[in-house]
């Protein structure tokens, strides 16, 4: 008995974010309350089983390496200076996506794809 | 015409999905906006409204439907043109109505319903815009609730998938005045879609390079195009590595949107939400990565003589 209570993860206080918005589909819901620890969301109020899904997937932990060239591990200045150097080089290059980001984000494509006079689409086009 | 989320649930009294399956896809929609949700102008919530559902098939969506309508698949242009021809008070053959596997009663059920309401909404969803006659079917849907404004107030509204997808196309409306399918090579924008539109572009092969940002079209794509992004240089940014990264020259693992990055996302009636994210993550966001590639980009010779003003600031 002792021994099951020692194992059990200790209770933090968990970080508390009121009105969080859920981007997972077109409703954008702005009313969900989010339980967080340092790692991952634990808990969603309000959520749908969709939205649900979305936060409990994603987590703060490292899975990935922060770039890859050519399937090798890189840092995010060589594989920035990489896709520069791949998008100024074409002569049509294509900017596409701009769904699961933000509206910041897609701002800066809109640059990028005027900067190197490439297309741009979204999945609008589908 | 359209109008905002809290306009239909303070006021639309008649509510039409047309193709979509908003009980599955969209799950709180019905309860925080369109169906349950008491409003100014109907006390009585559910009871003060009237549902209607379009579909090929009964989805889950039908059980919430006061009146389900199966058309037959690949009709609802046909049935769409026939509904506009009864608002206008035309005549219209049974045999014609029956093409659409409905009959002429129940059509003219609808369009007597759509007029005796006092706000109506269509919402439309890819059941009707990625089906046969796709984009003629949305402008269809769009004229139908422009000319039921001269009985009424009519609007209609698409259900988008996709998170911030509406914000995609605010923002290049906001730059370029098109929404989406954009070609800059000129150096200002052309749109035209099934020219410049994705898939298009990449079955043709006629793109030289892609910069992927919140999308995976290495697992949704048709194969032509996955090959075509595998034969010239595709650049990833995503919060995972994903299909698509494993057949990219370069890919960069970014912090998700509303979960680890904050921004702005825009709701499918194009109204902006600020995200409030809760975690930390150890990446750098979409946008702090786009903006080091413009950076890097600018150090570059140009390739055509721009203004470089830099992107406006609001």
């Amino acid at each position: 008995m002792t021994i099951a209570t020692a194992t059990e993860p200790v209770k933090h206080a968990l970080k508390i974010v009121k009105n969080a918005t859920c981007t997972f589909c077109g409703c954008v819901c702005d009313d969900i309350e989010l339980h967080a620890d340092a790692t991952r969301i634990v808990e969603t109020k309000r959520a749908c089983i969709l939205g649900e899904a979305w936060f409990k997937n994603h987590t703060a932990e490292r899975l990935y390496p922060d770039a890859l060239i050519d399937g090798k591990e890189a840092t995010v200045d060589e594989a920035v200076e990489a896709a520069a150097e791949f998008l100024h080089k074409a002569n049509m290059p294509l900017i596409y996506g701009l769904s699961n980001t933000t509206c910041e984000a897609q701002r800066e494509a809109v640059w990028l794809a005027e900067l190197v006079g490439g297309v741009i689409d979204s999945h609008t086009s589908l | 015409m359209t109008c905002t989320l809290g306009e239909v649930k303070n006021r639309a009294d008649f509510i039409i999905y047309w193709g979509g399956n908003p009980a599955e896809c969209h799950p709180r929609h019905f309860t925080r906006y369109t169906l349950t949700q008491k409003g100014k102008f109907l006390p009585r919530g559910r009871k003060d409204r009237t549902m209607v559902l379009v579909d090929i098939r009964e989805t889950m969506s039908a059980k919430a439907a006061d009146i389900f309508l199966q058309v037959r698949p690949g009709k609802d242009f046909e049935m769409l043109t026939i509904l506009r021809a009864l608002v206008k008070g035309q005549t219209v053959s049974a045999e014609a109505a029956a093409e659409t596997g409905l009959t002429l009663e129940q059509l003219q059920d609808l369009v007597n319903r759509m007029k005796a309401a006092k706000f109506g909404v269509l919402f439309f969803g890819m059941g009707l815009s990625m089906t046969r006659g796709k984009h003629m079917n949305s402008a269809a849907a769009l004229i139908l609730a422009a000319e039921l404004n001269a009985y009424t107030k009519f609007v209609a509204m698409p259900m988008r998938g996709h998170g911030n997808v509406t914000g995609a196309d605010v923002v290049m409306r906001y730059t370029f005045s098109y929404p989406f399918g954009i070609s800059l090579t000129r150096g200002y924008p052309r749109f035209n879609p099934g020219e410049y539109s994705t898939i298009d572009l990449l079955v043709r092969g006629d793109n030289d390079a892609t910069l992927v940002l919140g999308a995976d079209p290495g697992a949704t794509m048709p194969k032509p195009a996955i090959e075509h992004l595998t034969r010239t240089p595709t650049i990833v940014l995503d919060p995972k590595v994903t299909h698509t990264s494993r057949l990219a020259r370069v890919h960069i693992t970014t912090s998700v949107a509303g979960i680890s990055a904050p921004g702005t996302a825009y709701r499918m009636d194009e109204v902006p939400m600020p995200l409030r994210p809760p975690l930390k993550s150890p990446y750098p966001s979409d946008e702090e990565v786009m903006k080091k590639i413009v950076a890097a980009v600018q150090k570059k010779p140009a390739w055509y003589p721009v203004t470089r003003t830099g992107a406006q600031v609001t």
